[in-house]
């Protein structure tokens, strides 16, 4: 088994313009997939991100403020599940909620220095 | 942990923390309001993806009333702003707001100002969906099947209006409240009928309106001064119509007849709710609302076990009775209908020869169809096919299309 960080990228949800009604239907889907994942064990850990956050550059250690991203392109959480292959990754990725609302699920193998 | 939300949990949570937050700075914040609640659902759908909180709407309501503080401060921060605000927000005074009881009051605070008689009656709609019941933009406009731009301009309207006329927040006592109250349960009524006997092919739609309506008159029942036996009425009412939903359409969504209607589908729960309703609406008073007697009515439907077995000379007397409290060509019409079913001839007649079809305005049809069937079963056969076609060249429902043309073969 090897380890893939999936890390969601899309619109920050407050610039939207969803309805309580939909915002609820969204968030049903993501703990369904959740769950889903958790039932089959591929999940290892993973999060939801806040849109905005502090960035460290430079020899300075210079900090500024977000948001960084394009509003389309924000990071806005990741998972880490274990999967045999990228198509098993892949196969994991076709819940994710949002492709609708133009998200993209960017997904990395994570390094395993064991081998 | 629980995993599923309540339906409409965030909706209905929005009407809330709308209401309540209103109450505290006013409608001139409206908007900063409305976004401030609308950020406390996006930080759950961020907070809630993993696990669903043991109390999600505890939380939803925990986080709106960290939020006071924030609209406090942006309000404060605007420019030039010297408007006086309704409390500071101390956190005394902020949980005592924050009760149940008082996150109530607040809702029918709300409602009476959405349907405050200055408002136009159409505006009252789209913002009472808005306010109260958490519904966007877009969904009132596909609710109720209007343009997007016509919803927006209602509500902002309506925003105006309340502002400018400086309309206030609260419940009505005393004599306001009976008139104040009549508005209020019609608008509730428009949005139910809205719902009941709308054209969307998506049942969902429908009961959904359906639904807020039933529950803003729980809302108004659960407070015992405007308690007035007509909202219990309307209440029972609209339980009766509604226990009839899942049966009116079949699965092409073409509306059934009553005589054709599945009984088993009938949901006993809603007819039990209703009955109950009404024992209430009926004890010490004997002045009735129209409610009243539509409710009658339809009990009157429920209650038989098929079609034949319907007690319609019951249910011409309410008809007559409602005819004489309040004037409706739809009333005369309907009347008219069970006149048929009793096969008294004589009396259809003369109920349809008092309807001024002009009152009927589009929904004309409906006297040409009824006409058609007199006919019929005075066996006129030329007469019957000439208004039914009248009919056919008058509706506009698909479904009721269909059921007119089924009635053409049936008089060939």
């Amino acid at each position: 088994m090897k380890e893939f960080m999936l890390i969601f990228i899309g619109s920050d949800y407050a610039t939207l313009g969803l309805s309580p009604e939909q915002m609820q239907e969204r968030m049903g889907k993501w703990f369904a997939w959740n769950t889903k994942m958790r039932e089959q064990g591929v999940i290892k850990v993973g999060d939801a991100l806040h849109p905005h956050g502090r960035r460290v550059t430079g020899e300075n250690r210079t900090v500024t403020d977000g948001p960084f991203a394009e509003s389309k392109e924000i990071i806005g959480g990741f998972y880490i599940v274990k999967a045999t292959d990228y198509d098993g990754a892949i196969d994991i990725a076709q819940d994710y909620p949002d492709y609708d609302l133009g998200g993209t699920v960017e997904i990395r193998e994570v390094l395993d220095y064991g081998n | 942990m629980s995993d599923k939300l309540i339906d409409h949990l965030f909706r209905h949570q929005f009407g809330k923390m709308v209401s309540i937050l209103t109450k505290i700075f006013g409608f001139d914040h409206l908007e900063t309001i409305e976004d401030a609640v609308q950020d406390t659902f996006i930080q759950a759908m961020r907070s809630w993806q993993n696990a669903i909180p043991e109390n999600p709407e505890a939380w939803l309501t925990a986080a709106s009333k960290n939020r006071v503080i924030d609209i406090f401060r942006s309000i404060k921060a605007e420019k030039n702003r010297t408007t006086k605000l309704n409390i500071q927000p101390d956190s005394t005074t902020l949980d005592e707001l924050f009760l149940d009881h008082e996150i109530e009051d607040s809702q029918l605070r709300m409602i009476f100002t959405a349907c405050h008689p200055r408002l136009d009656p159409r505006d009252q709609i789209a913002f009472s969906l808005r306010t109260i019941s958490g519904f966007s933009i877009k969904e009132i406009a596909a609710a109720l099947l209007i343009p997007h731009d016509t919803i927006k301009k209602r509500l902002q309207r309506s925003r105006k209006m309340i502002a400018s006329e400086n309309i206030e927040f609260e419940i009505p006592i005393g004599q306001e409240l009976p008139t104040r109250i009549d508005r209020v349960l019609e608008v509730i009524y428009v949005i139910f009928n809205e719902g009941f006997h709308s054209n969307k092919k998506e049942m969902v739609t429908r009961k959904e309106l359906c639904g807020e309506a039933i529950r803003l008159g729980k809302l108004i029942l659960k407070k015992p001064e405007i308690r007035l036996p007509k909202v219990n009425a309307l209440f029972a009412l609209m339980c009766f119509h509604s226990a009839r939903l899942d049966s009116k359409v079949n699965a092409n969504n073409v509306l059934i007849n009553l005589s054709q209607q599945d009984r088993s589908k009938w949901y006993f729960p809603l007819i039990m709710l209703g009955n109950e309703a009404m024992n209430q609406a009926v004890q010490s008073t004997d002045d009735f609302s129209s409610y009243h007697y539509e409710a009658a009515i339809a009990s009157e439907h429920l209650r038989a076990p098929t079609f034949e077995a319907t007690n319609w000379k019951s249910i011409a007397k309410w008809y007559e009775q409602l005819l004489q409290l309040q004037y409706s060509a739809y009333t005369q019409l309907n009347l008219a209908i069970v006149y048929l079913q009793l096969n008294d001839l004589d009396k259809a007649k003369a109920n349809l020869d008092k309807i001024n079809p002009q009152d009927l305005a589009q929904k004309i049809f409906y006297l040409f169809a009824t006409k058609a069937e007199y006919y019929y079963l005075l066996k006129n056969q030329i007469e019957s096919i000439r208004h039914i076609d009248l009919a056919l060249a008058k509706v506009v429902n698909d479904s009721e299309r269909q059921y007119f043309e089924e009635k053409k073969k049936s008089y060939l």
